[in-house]
C-alpha cells in the first residue's frame, strides 16, 4: 500500500465493479501490480475499491476477460482538482491575483515612524526623510540601504547626534538621538551692582564690570560697588556687571528671654466626640458626658460630602480632646541668655542669606526684669552685599 | 511428481538447516493485530470475498476468515491486508 499523500498527488478514483468473477479480477489486478486498496463489498456482485489513476486504463483487458463492468463513482486527487480548476479559470486567476496583490502591498512602505526627538519636530524629520525617498506608499526595493539612509539623514539634519533607520515589514522606523545643546544664556540688561546695606567690604570677586571699591572700604547702602559703565565718557559702553562682593554688616537685636519655660505634655487621656453636620449646624452624636480632665487640646477632623466638585451640606466632624499637663521649668540666667542668643543668631542668618556667617557678637546691655532677661546684642555678619541696579539708558 | 519431489527436499533441507518455515515451504505468514487487522503473506489469491466471509487460497488448502465489515485495505501479489472485525480464522483442506 502506498502513502495516501502520494496517491492524492497522483490522483485516484473510486470505482464500483459489478460482475460474478470479482475475486478473479482482484487476483489478476494484484498479479499485474495495479495498486488496489480499500476493497469492500457493497452488495451481491458489487464491490467498491480505489485504484490509481494511471493504472486505471490497464484494467480494461482484465475487465473484459472476467466479464465485469466498471463504473467510476468519484475522482480524487490533484489531477482532477486541476482539471476542475481549469474550468474555473477566472476563479483561479483571482486567487493568483490576490496572492500577487498581497505580495505587492507588502512591498510598500505603509508607515514612517519617528521617535526619540524632543526638540526637532516630527514633520521636520519626515520632510528630510521624504527627500531621501522615505515616504508612505514608496516601494521598499527602491529604498537605499538603511545604514546609508541613516548616514544621509544625519548629514542633512543638524542638531542630531545619531539617526537610525530600521525597515521592519512595511514600517520604517526612524530613531533620532538629539544633540544636547547647552541652554542659551538669559539676556540681561546692563546694570550696576550696588550695596544692599551699610557695610565694610571684605571680599571682591568680579566677573564683569568696573570695580569701584577696595577691601576694608566702608560703603553705604546704595553705593555702586561694581559699575556697569566701562571706559571713559567718550568711548565707554555699558555692560552687565557681574560678581560677588562680601562685606561685614551689623545687626542690632533686642532679645527677650523668659526665665520660666512652659512645657505641654500629653498625658495620654483623650476623648472623642463625633458630630453630624447639616448645613451650618453640628449635631453631636457621640461623646456625651463630662470631661474627665480640665486642660486639653482639641484637634478637629472635618469631612464634607462631595458630589464631583460641589460640596453637599452634609458631613461629619471628629473632635479629639487630648489632656495636656502643663509643667513649668525655670532656667538659670545664663541658660536663658544662651537660648535667646541662639534664637537671635538663627534669625539673623535667615535674614542675611545662605552664605552668611556670624563673625562677632557683642552684648551691649543686659538686665533682668519681671522674670525675663532683656539684652541688646550687636551681630557682625559677613554676607553678600550686592544688589542689582539696572542702568537706565539715555540718562 | 517433480514438484512433490522438490518440496520434500526443501522440507528436509529446512529442518536440517533450521530455517524459518515460511521462507522454505511457502507457508503463509499471518500477522494479526487484535481482531482488527490481519496481514497474510504468501497467499495465492482471493477465492471468495464478502463483507462477512473471506476465503484466501494458499499453497495447500484455503484460509477462511469470518467476521463483520471485512475490507481489503490493500492487495499485492503475495501480501494482503484485511481490516474489519475478525471473528474466526479457519484452515480448510483443499
Amino acid at each position: 500500500m502506498q502513502s495516501q499523500v502520494l496517491a492524492w498527488f497522483r490522483g485516484y478514483v473510486e470505482v464500483e465493479i459489478r460482475g460474478r468473477n470479482i475475486e478473479t479480477l482482484l487476483n489478476e489486478a494484484a498479479e499485474t501490480g495495479c495498486p488496489v486498496w480499500g476493497v469492500r463489498r457493497v452488495g451481491e456482485g458489487t464491490v467498491r475499491l480505489y485504484t490509481d489513476l494511471r493504472s486505471f486504463f490497464s484494467w480494461r483487458p482484465l475487465l473484459r476477460r472476467t466479464e465485469c463492468k466498471i463504473h467510476v463513482t468519484s475522482r480524487r486527487g490533484l489531477p482532477f482538482w486541476l482539471a476542475r480548476m481549469e474550468s474555473r479559470l477566472f476563479f483561479m486567476a483571482g486567487m493568483v491575483l490576490f496572492v500577487f496583490g498581497v505580495y505587492l502591498l507588502s512591498q510598500l512602505v505603509w508607515q514612517v515612524e519617528v521617535s526619540g526627538n524632543e526638540r526637532i519636530a516630527d514633520e521636520e524629520v519626515a520632510a528630510a526623510a521624504e527627500e531621501l525617498g522615505i515616504y508612505r506608499f514608496q516601494w521598499k526595493f527602491r529604498l537605499d540601504e538603511p545604514q546609508r539612509l541613516a548616514n544621509e539623514l544625519m548629514r542633512r539634519m543638524p542638531g542630531t547626534a545619531w539617526i537610525g533607520v530600521e525597515i521592519r515589514g512595511t514600517k520604517v522606523h526612524i530613531r533620532v538621538v538629539e544633540q544636547t545643546v547647552p541652554e542659551p544664556r538669559p539676556l540681561m540688561s546692563p546694570r550696576h551692582l550696588v550695596a544692599s546695606a551699610d557695610a565694610v567690604v571684605t571680599e571682591i570677586l568680579v566677573e564683569q564690570g568696573q570695580v569701584l571699591v577696595r577691601r576694608n572700604m566702608r560703603v553705604k547702602k546704595g553705593d555702586i560697588l561694581v559699575s556697569g559703565q566701562i571706559g571713559d565718557e567718550a568711548s565707554g559702553r555699558t555692560v552687565v556687571a557681574k560678581g560677588s562682593v562680601k562685606g561685614l554688616v551689623w545687626y542690632a537685636y533686642t532679645i527677650r528671654s523668659p526665665l520660666a519655660h512652659q512645657h505641654k505634655v500629653y498625658t495620654g487621656a483623650e476623648k472623642t466626640r463625633r458630630y453630624l453636620v447639616l448645613g451650618n449646624r453640628a449635631l453631636m452624636v457621640w461623646g456625651y458626658g463630662e470631661l474627665p480632665f480640665q486642660t486639653y487640646e482639641t484637634s478637629i477632623l472635618r469631612k464634607q460630602m462631595k458630589w464631583r466638585k460641589a460640596e453637599l451640606p452634609f458631613g461629619w466632624i471628629r473632635e479629639q480632646l487630648k489632656e495636656v499637663d502643663v509643667t513649668e521649668r525655670t532656667v538659670s540666667e545664663s541658660e536663658a541668655k544662651n537660648i535667646g542668643l541662639a534664637q537671635a543668631r538663627a534669625d539673623v542668618l535667615a535674614k542675611a542669606g545662605a552664605l552668611a556667617a556670624v563673625r562677632d557678637e557683642k552684648i551691649l546691655h543686659e538686665k533682668i526684669e519681671g522674670g525675663k532677661v532683656y539684652m541688646k546684642v550687636l551681630f557682625e555678619v559677613e554676607q553678600e552685599i550686592t544688589r542689582e541696579l539696572p542702568i537706565v539708558q539715555g540718562e | 511428481m517433480t514438484r512433490q519431489w522438490t518440496k520434500t527436499i526443501r522440507r528436509k533441507a529446512g529442518e536440517w538447516l533450521d530455517l524459518p518455515r515460511d521462507l522454505v515451504l511457502d507457508l503463509p505468514r499471518i500477522i494479526m493485530i487484535g481482531n482488527r487487522q490481519l496481514t497474510i503473506e504468501n497467499h495465492r489469491g482471493v477465492d471468495h470475498f464478502g463483507s462477512g466471509l473471506l476465503r484466501l487460497k494458499l499453497d495447500e488448502g484455503k484460509l477462511e476468515l469470518s467476521g463483520e465489515d471485512l475490507v481489503i485495505r490493500s492487495i499485492l501479489k503475495n501480501e494482503v491486508l484485511i481490516e474489519g472485525v475478525i471473528r474466526e480464522i479457519r484452515y480448510l483442506p483443499q
